[in-house]
């Protein structure tokens, strides 16, 4: 009994040694699976031929599903977060008599920094992590073995479009949003009149010098592809976990905000290094 | 296993609206339109105010410093932006060269005797800025080259230390344990002290309560002095101008020095008299006097004669030795 009693105890250290030791592993061929995935989708993007009737179907219907409901509801809430940090930011900016560099800075800490960050974020949570969950269930399911049985490949039909979408979003909400605050924070420093604009223009131009302009072009595009790749690969594969839609979305909520940290770090160091 | 098909909401997982979209594609492809002319729209924006579309004009000012100066910073007239740097460089005599873009429209500002500045100021970066006093010279031509003045308000910080420090030094040497200041202000809170004291100031200017004694004793004494003067004072009063005073005595002899005066007066006026007459004798005297002048050269024209007669008779008298002639 007691030799029964040891043998299981050592047995279950050894398995658990094993899986602690394995984690690691799977946690590298994880993010292999991940940059696979991503190098995947880009490729099939930039193939013609992955552009049949069904893909470009559902490419359609989640480019318009997965953007056009949160269009005006994120643009609403970037217009309320606008107004508040441009007020407290020239309210600031004037008391201790630097209202000079009160534009500068809402264009700065704004249209660079928290837009386009906000816009992944809201896009993930709204489209992308939804998606890869799916993605989980319908692997789950087996519908996916259903579509290769038809002679359709799942990741062509089912994925690209997806993905696609979830750039197309990120991207569009981003430029919608930064827009939209680049006119309220104008509105909200001048006032209802066109007196402003050259000044205003000069300020622009002078923040988006090529080097930031780039970074943040690259910086969004890499927020979409994050947002976008991650959640997916995390449906797809079984990274971690037991393969359940819930488990899907948590591993690419987790491994995504990561990512985007990262890359927000990135952006900052290269602006302002 | 349930049958779905593979391009339907999984079991609501994903978004997915609630009854199919009408015109799916056309909303799909007027959304893409949107969103690439938002982007393009923001493409342009971006080149017009990287001031792509401007034309402009060449600028290089040199300087030996180049701190503070980044491409894509201002040059300012007047507060305005007119101009923006392009370039930093070093030139082959080792000095910086700062190339700058100045829009054309705005070039008409600089002129062949404008100045340019590099001011480095304790808030914000460095500015540089165009002067130009008379707008009447020449315009600067395309690819001017052109020198800027350097002033840096940081360059003052190390003499205002160094000046702030000696402030704090001589403050620190005036506050010391034994410093004249410290002294001063023991000796004023001792006078302070005594000035409070019985004696107060007077304690505080002997110094000491003995001398105040004697002060305050010498007072005393004056004191008592006054009230004898005054008595004094009041006894020869009545001596004076009493009943019997001397004033009266006074009053009498002055009377009897006026009558006096006048029989004075009436001596003088009779001895005037009496000078008058002897300026009348002095006159007389004077006029004697020139009738003896008369008499005299009358008396040494007589000697002379008698001379002149006598040396006659000694020549008419040959043996007569003796010459000397003897008066009667």
């Amino acid at each position: 009994m007691a030799y029964h009693l040891a043998m299981s105890i050592l047995s279950s250290s050894a398995q658990r040694l094993s899986r602690a030791g394995r984690a690691p592993i799977r946690w590298l061929t994880g993010w292999g699976h991940i940059i696979f995935f991503g190098a995947t989708v880009l490729v099939l993007a930039m193939t013609p031929s992955s552009y049949a009737r069904p893909t470009r179907e559902a490419l359609m219907r989640h480019i318009y599903v997965d953007t056009a409901p949160i269009l005006p509801w994120f643009t609403t809430l970037c217009a309320l977060l606008t107004l508040v940090i441009t007020r407290i930011v020239v309210v600031t900016a004037y008391s201790y008599g630097l209202s000079q560099y009160a534009l500068e800075m809402v264009i700065r800490v704004l249209v660079l920094e928290l837009i386009p960050l906000t816009a992944a974020m809201f896009v993930a949570l709204r489209c992308t992590i939804p998606n890869g969950a799916a993605l989980a269930e319908m692997r789950r399911l087996g519908h996916f073995d259903t579509l290769r049985s038809r002679g359709q490949d799942p990741v062509v039909t089912q994925v690209l479009p997806r993905a696609l979408a979830g750039i197309f979003a990120t991207l569009t909400l981003a430029a919608l949003s930064c827009v939209v605050a680049l006119v309220l924070a104008y509105l909200a420093v001048y006032g209802a009149t066109a007196a402003g604009l050259g000044p205003y223009t000069h300020v622009f131009g002078h923040v988006f010098n090529p080097a930031v302009s780039l970074i943040f072009v690259i910086k969004t595009l890499c927020f979409s592809l994050a947002v976008s790749v991650i959640p997916m690969a995390s449906g797809l594969y079984d990274l971690e976990g037991d393969g359940s839609r819930e488990s899907a979305a948590l591993q690419g909520l987790v491994r995504m905000f990561a990512v985007l940290l990262l890359l927000e770090a990135a952006s900052l160091a290269g602006n302002y290094s | 296993m349930q049958e779905q098909a593979p391009d339907t909401p999984v079991q609501n997982s994903e978004p997915a609206p609630l009854r199919p979209v009408r015109h799916l594609e056309l909303k799909a492809a007027l959304l893409l339109l949107f969103t690439g002319l938002l982007i393009a729209a923001a493409v342009l924006y971006l080149l017009y105010a990287r001031g792509v579309f401007e034309a402009t004009q060449k600028l290089v000012l040199t300087t030996d410093d180049s701190e503070g100066v980044v491409v894509g910073m201002d040059m300012t007239f007047s507060g305005f932006p007119i101009g923006r740097v392009r370039r930093v460089e070093l030139g082959e005599a080792g000095n910086v060269r700062i190339l700058i873009d100045v829009t054309s429209k705005d070039a008409h500002w600089l002129r062949t005797s404008s100045v340019f500045t590099l001011v480095r100021g304790l808030v914000g970066g460095t500015a540089i800025r165009a002067y130009s006093g008379v707008l009447t010279d020449p315009s600067l031509p395309d690819g001017a080259e052109r020198g800027a003045l350097r002033g840096d308000a940081t360059a003052e910080l190390p003499r205002v230390l160094s000046s702030a420090k000696e402030v704090l030094e001589n403050l620190s040497a005036m506050t010391a344990q034994d410093a004249a200041l410290r002294n001063s202000l023991e000796q004023l809170k001792l006078v302070t002290a005594r000035l409070a004291g019985p004696r107060g100031g007077l304690a505080a200017i002997f110094g000491n309560d003995a001398d105040a004694q004697k002060l305050v004793a010498a007072l005393d004494r004056t004191n008592a002095l006054l009230a004898r003067v005054d008595t004094l004072a009041a006894k020869a009063d009545t001596q004076v101008f009493g009943p019997e005073g001397v004033m009266k005595e006074a009053r009498a002899t002055v009377v009897q020095l006026n009558g006096l005066l006048a029989e004075t007066r009436q001596s003088l006026k009779k001895l005037d008299a009496v000078l008058v007459e002897a300026q009348g004798i002095g006159a007389d005297v004077r006029g004697a006097t020139g009738d003896l002048g008369a008499l005299r050269s009358d008396v040494e024209a007589n000697l002379r004669k008698i001379e002149g007669l006598i040396n006659e008779l000694n020549r008419k008298w040959p043996f007569a030795r003796d010459t000397e002639v003897k008066l009667p």
